[in-house]
C-alpha cells in the first residue's frame, strides 16, 4: 500500500515558531504503523522544520517548492494523482495563520476521491483494497466504518502520539524538491481582517425575575432547571403507582383511556 | 633448593603462562572497540599512586575489604614473585629467602581466609556467587599449599611430606586461579590494572570531579551504542574490571526502589556481550529487580539493548544519572557513561525513547522549553518583585540564572526568598527573562544530544551579548551544564551556586542574620552539587551561620543518595515497588529533624511530593531568608562555623 501524508508548514502553539503540526505527525505514525510505503508532501515555499517529519519515521519527503501566496492544491493534486497512492492522510486542521482544515476536502473534490473526517485508528479491512477506520466522534464517541480504497482521510488529535524524534532518521531521509510553476490569478486573495470594538456579550439570565426580589430572582433561575411534576412524600403503594402512570400519561409515554 | 621448591616455582610460571595466554585471549576482545585517545605512558607512571592512592581510598571505606584485599592480592603477587625468583639459584639455595617465601604465602593465606570470612556461612546479597564462591577455596589452596612447599625448603626439605602435600595443593589451586583470569573473579587483577592505566576520564585521579559528558559528534556515522563494538576500546576494559564486590547496587536509587535496574548487573551484561555468541547465564549476583524479560543473548555485533539482547530499555530509563554507582565503584567503572552512550543510540538513531519523555523533547525543540510553556512567563514568579533584565541593563556583575523550577509555584517561592536576598544585599544581578532557554540537561540525559547541542549554542549566543562576572543558579543542573558541559561548545564562564553565593555574602557580612530557634535541620544534598561538582561543605557552613541545630543523613555528601529526579527520570517514569523520594525522607526522618533543607528544584518537588508525616521541605535560599527577616528582631547568636 502507498500512502501519501500531507504536511503543512505549522507553527508551535506557544513559542509561534515554524513547527510541524503534530496531528499531521500523529497521521504520519498511523500510517507507519500500517506497515506501507509512506512519502510525505509539502507544498510551500521552503520546508523549514518540516525536515523533522523524516525524524518522525518519514522516509521520503517530497516538497513542491512553489510561491508561498499560491494556492496549494493544484500542485498538491497533481503530485498525488500521479504519485498513484492508495490513501491520503492530512490532519483535520493545520496549525498555520489561515489554515481552516479546508484543503482536503478541495483536494478531494479535485481528485474525486472519497474523504473521511477524524480518523483516530487505522487497520486494514477484512475485504482487500479496503480500510478499517475507527473514526472520533464529540465526547469520545468512537465509530468503525469501512473505506473502499484509494480515499482521502483526515486524522484526529485522538490519534496515538507522534513516533518519537530521531535524529538519525532525519539525517537518514531523503527530501525531493520539485519545483511547481505557480499560476497566476487562481489563488484566492486572503481576505482583510477587520477589527472591531470589544463588545461584551449579552447576559442570559431570564428577564423575568429582574427586578424582583432575591428569592425570586433564585426561584426563576432554579425553576427551569426542576423537572416538574409533584412531590409525594411517603404515600402509599397504590396511590404512588397512579401518579406514575399519570405522569406518564402526561409526557406522552403511555396511551391515554 | 629442594625439588619440591623447584616444582612449585615452575607451577607458578605455568600458572603465568596459563593466565597470560587466557588474558592476551581476552584483551583481543577488546580491541572491536571504537579507538580512544588514551595517554598510555602517563597512565603507566601513574598506576601505582592511581592504585594504591584512588583505588584504596575508595575501598578503605569497608576496613575489612580492605585489609582482606591487602593480604590476598599482595601476598599472592608477593609470594607468586618470590616463588619464581626462586629459579635463580643464589635465591633458590637460600633458605631464608624461602622462610621469606613461606611468610608472604601465610600472608596471602590470611587474606583467603578473610574472603572465605566473609561468604560463609552466609554471603550478603550484593556479592555475586557462582565462581566466586570458589575463590576462597582456591585461595586456600593455592597460598596454604605454597605456604607448606616454602616451609619445606627453608628447612631443608625437613618435612618433605607436608610439603608434597602443598604442591598438590598449590597446583590445583594456582592452575585453578590462573584458569579464572578471562571469565571468573581473577579477570579484575589484570583488566583492572589496564582500566586504571587507560582510564576514559583521568582526570578523576587529579583531583578534578571530571563528570562532564562528553559531546557525541553529530556527524558520526552511528550515533550512540548499539553494540559492544560502538564503545571505545578502554569503556570495554573498564567494563571487565568489575569485581562484583555491589557497592553500586548497595548505592543505586533505582535497585532500592524496586526499579528494574542494578548497577552490577548492567556493567556484567555489557562485559559478557563482548564474547562472541553471549549470554548472562553466567551471571550470579542479585538479578534487577522486577526484571523485565530479556532474551540474553548478544555478541560483539549485536545489539545490546532490546528485548531479544542483553539489556531491557527499561533497564537504561531507571537511571537518575546520580553517580552514586560510580562514586562507590572501588574500580573507578563509568557505568553512568555507558548507560548514556546507550541511551543516545535509542534516542537518536531508533527514536526509542520512553512514551512520556517523547513530548518535553518535542517542546524543547520547538519552543526551548520542555513544558512548553512561554519563555517570556519563567519571571511571572517574581510578580510584585523588581527583577532587572539583562536585555535593559547590557551588563551586571551576577547573571541570575533562574533554570526550569522558575515555572513551578513551590519553586517560585525559592526564587523569590533568592532574589529578595539578593537585594537585601545589594547585589547588582539581572535576568535573561525571556531570552532564557532551557540548559540542555534534561534532553542531554535522555540522550537527546542533539537537542542539548542546539540549546547550548543558542544559550551561550545570547549569553555572549552581555557582560557579567559570574553566573548564579539555584538549579545545580543548570549549573552543571553551563559550568562544565557547555565549555566544549565555547562557553566558558563562572558558574556559582547559590549555597555558596549566599555563603560568600554572609562571610563578607553582607547579610545580618537572626537566629532560627529551636529547628532541627538535615541536608540533602543535590548529586548535581555535591557528586558532581564536590560542593558539600558550602551550603552546611551557611546553615551553621543560621544557628540551627545541623544533623546529618546515613548517606550525605558525595556519598548521598538521589531524590530520584535527575536524568529525566520523572518524565520516563519507569515503574518499581517504592518510590526514591520516599525512601529519601524516611532517611530524613530517620534523624529526628523538622526540616530537610534542600538547594535544587528537582530536590525541592520530588520531596515535597511525598505524602503523609514527614519533616518540612525547605530551599536553604528560604531558610535564609527566614534567618534575615528575623535579624532585626532576636539577637543574632554568634555564627558557628567549623574552622
Amino acid at each position: 500500500m502507498k500512502i501519501a501524508v500531507l504536511l503543512s508548514a505549522g507553527r508551535h502553539s506557544v513559542s509561534g515558531r515554524p513547527a510541524p503540526v503534530p496531528v499531521e505527525l500523529q497521521a504520519l505514525r498511523l500510517a507507519v504503523d500500517l506497515g506501507a510505503e509512506v512519502t510525505g508532501l509539502h507544498a510551500g515555499p521552503e520546508l523549514g522544520p518540516l525536515n523533522d517529519a523524516l525524524g518522525h519515521g518519514l522516509a521520503h519527503l517530497i516538497h513542491l517548492r512553489g510561491d508561498g501566496a499560491a494556492d496549494p492544491v493544484p500542485a498538491l493534486a497533481a503530485a498525488l494523482a500521479a504519485g498513484g497512492y492508495d490513501l491520503i492522510l492530512a490532519g483535520r486542521a493545520g496549525q498555520g495563520g489561515e489554515d481552516s482544515g479546508l484543503l482536503p476536502y478541495t483536494l478531494a473534490r479535485a481528485l474525486g476521491r472519497p474523504i473521511l473526517a477524524d480518523a483516530a485508528a487505522l487497520g486494514p479491512g477484512e475485504a482487500p483494497g479496503t480500510l478499517a477506520i475507527e473514526q472520533a466522534l464529540a465526547r469520545g464517541a468512537r465509530r468503525r466504518l469501512v473505506v473502499r480504497l484509494p480515499a482521502l482521510v483526515t486524522v484526529h488529535p485522538a490519534a496515538p502520539p507522534p513516533l518519537p524524534f530521531a535524529f538519525a532518521g532525519m539525517r537518514r531521509g531523503r527530501v525531493e524538491i520539485r519545483e511547481v510553476e505557480t499560476r497566476e490569478g487562481l489563488p484566492a486573495p486572503a481576505p482583510e481582517i477587520e477589527e472591531r470594538a470589544y463588545r461584551p456579550r449579552p447576559k442570559l439570565i431570564a428577564k423575568a425575575a429582574a427586578g424582583a426580589s432575591a428569592l425570586e430572582r433564585l426561584r426563576a433561575a432554579t425553576e427551569a432547571a426542576s423537572g416538574g411534576g409533584r412531590l409525594l412524600v411517603d404515600p402509599a403503594p397504590e396511590e404512588a403507582a397512579r401518579e406514575i402512570l399519570a405522569h406518564l400519561r402526561v409526557l406522552g409515554l403511555r396511551a391515554g383511556r | 633448593m629442594t625439588d619440591l621448591a623447584l616444582l612449585l616455582s615452575l607451577t607458578v610460571l605455568a600458572m603465568l603462562l596459563l593466565a597470560g595466554a587466557l588474558a592476551m585471549r581476552r584483551a583481543l576482545l577488546w580491541r572491536i572497540g571504537r579507538a580512544a585517545k588514551v595517554d598510555w605512558a602517563a597512565g603507566l607512571l601513574a598506576l601505582p599512586k592511581r592504585y594504591l592512592v584512588d583505588v584504596h581510598h575508595v575501598v578503605g571505606r569497608d576496613p575489612y575489604a580492605a585489609r582482606m584485599h591487602a593480604l590476598a592480592a599482595g601476598g599472592l603477587l608477593a609470594g607468586s614473585a618470590l616463588a619464581l625468583l626462586g629459579l635463580i639459584p643464589a635465591l633458590g639455595d637460600n633458605r631464608l629467602f624461602w622462610w621469606l617465601t613461606a611468610l608472604t604465602f601465610a600472608a596471602a593465606f590470611a587474606g583467603g581466609a578473610m574472603v572465605g570470612r566473609r561468604r560463609y556461612p552466609n554471603k550478603p546479597a550484593r556479592l555475586s556467587g557462582g565462581r566466586f564462591q570458589l575463590l576462597p577455596f582456591l585461595l586456600a589452596a593455592y597460598t596454604g599449599g605454597g605456604f607448606l612447599v616454602a616451609l619445606d625448603a627453608s628447612l631443608g626439605g625437613a618435612l618433605w611430606l607436608l610439603g608434597l602435600l602443598g604442591l598438590a595443593f598449590a597446583a590445583v589451586g594456582g592452575i585453578g586461579l590462573a584458569w579464572q583470569i578471562d571469565r571468573g573473579p581473577m579477570r579484575h587483577a589484570f583488566a583492572g590494572a589496564a582500566h586504571l592505566v587507560a582510564h576514559p576520564r583521568p582526570g578523576r585521579f587529579n583531583g578534578e570531579r571530571a563528570t562532564a559528558l562528553a559531546p557525541l559528534d553529530l556527524d558520526a556515522p552511528r550515533l550512540g551504542v548499539a553494540t559492544p563494538e560502538d564503545f571505545a576500546f578502554n569503556r570495554l576494559i573498564g567494563f571487565d574490571a568489575c569485581i562484583q564486590c555491589g557497592r553500586c547496587e548497595v548505592a543505586c536509587p533505582a535497585f532500592a526502589a524496586g526499579q528494574p535496574l542494578n548497577p552490577k548487573r548492567l556493567i556484567q551484561d555489557l562485559a559478557a556481550s563482548l564474547q562472541p555468541g553471549a549470554t548472562n547465564a553466567a551471571y550470579a549476583g542479585s538479578p534487577y529487580p522486577n526484571a523485565r524479560p530479556v532474551a540474553g543473548i548478544g555478541g560483539p555485533g549485536l545489539p545490546i539493548v532490546g528485548e531479544g539482547a542483553m539489556i531491557h530499555p527499561d533497564t537504561l530509563w531507571s537511571c537518575t544519572t546520580c553517580r552514586a554507582c560510580v562514586e562507590e565503584c572501588p574500580m573507578m567503572i563509568e557505568h553512568v557513561d555507558a548507560i548514556l552512550d546507550l541511551r543516545r543510540f535509542q534516542t537518536l538513531e531508533l527514536g526509542a525513547v520512553p512514551a512520556r519523555a517523547a513530548a518535553p523533547l518535542m517542546e524543547l525543540r520547538y519552543a526551548d522549553e520542555p513544558g512548553g510553556r512561554p519563555l517570556a512567563s519563567r519571571t511571572d514568579f517574581a510578580a510584585g518583585l523588581t527583577l532587572p533584565l539583562m536585555s535593559d541593563k547590557g551588563e551586571a556583575e551576577i547573571l541570575l540564572w533562574l533554570g526550569e523550577g522558575a515555572y513551578e509555584l513551590r519553586y517560585g517561592r525559592t526564587l523569590r526568598a533568592l532574589v529578595t536576598l539578593l537585594q537585601k544585599a545589594g547585589v547588582d544581578f539581572a535576568v535573561l527573562g525571556a531570552e532564557e532557554r532551557d540548559c540542555g540537561d534534561l534532553a542531554r540525559r535522555l540522550g537527546d544530544e542533539a537537542g542539548f547541542q542546539r540549546l547550548a549554542r543558542a544559550n551561550i549566543a545570547t549569553l555572549s551579548r552581555y557582560r557579567f562576572a559570574r553566573i548564579l543558579t539555584a538549579d545545580p543542573h543548570a549549573l552543571h551544564a553551563l559550568r562544565n558541559e557547555y565549555r566544549d561548545f565555547g562557553g566558558t564562564y563562572e558558574v556559582i551556586h547559590h549555597t555558596a553565593f549566599l555563603d560568600e555574602l554572609a562571610a563578607a557580612g553582607r547579610l545580618d542574620f537572626g537566629t532560627l530557634g529551636e529547628a532541627r535541620v538535615t541536608y540533602h544534598d543535590p548529586c548535581y552539587l555535591g557528586r558532581y561538582n564536590g560542593e558539600v561543605d558550602a551550603p552546611r557552613r551557611l546553615l551553621d551561620r543560621l544557628g540551627i541545630e545541623r544533623r546529618e543523613m546515613e548517606r550525605s555528601g558525595k556519598r548521598s543518595m538521589c531524590c530520584g529526579g535527575g536524568g529525566g527520570a520523572p518524565v520516563s517514569d519507569i515503574e518499581g515497588e517504592r518510590r526514591i523520594p520516599d525512601i529519601r525522607m524516611a532517611q530524613a526522618s530517620a534523624t529526628g529533624a523538622g526540616i530537610v533543607a534542600v538547594a535544587c528544584p528537582q530536590c525541592s518537588a520530588m520531596l515535597e511530593g511525598v505524602t503523609g508525616a514527614r519533616p518540612a521541605v525547605h530551599d536553604i535560599a528560604e531558610l535564609v531568608l527566614m534567618a534575615v527577616e528575623k535579624a532585626g528582631t532576636t539577637p543574632a547568636r554568634p555564627a558557628q562555623v567549623p574552622a
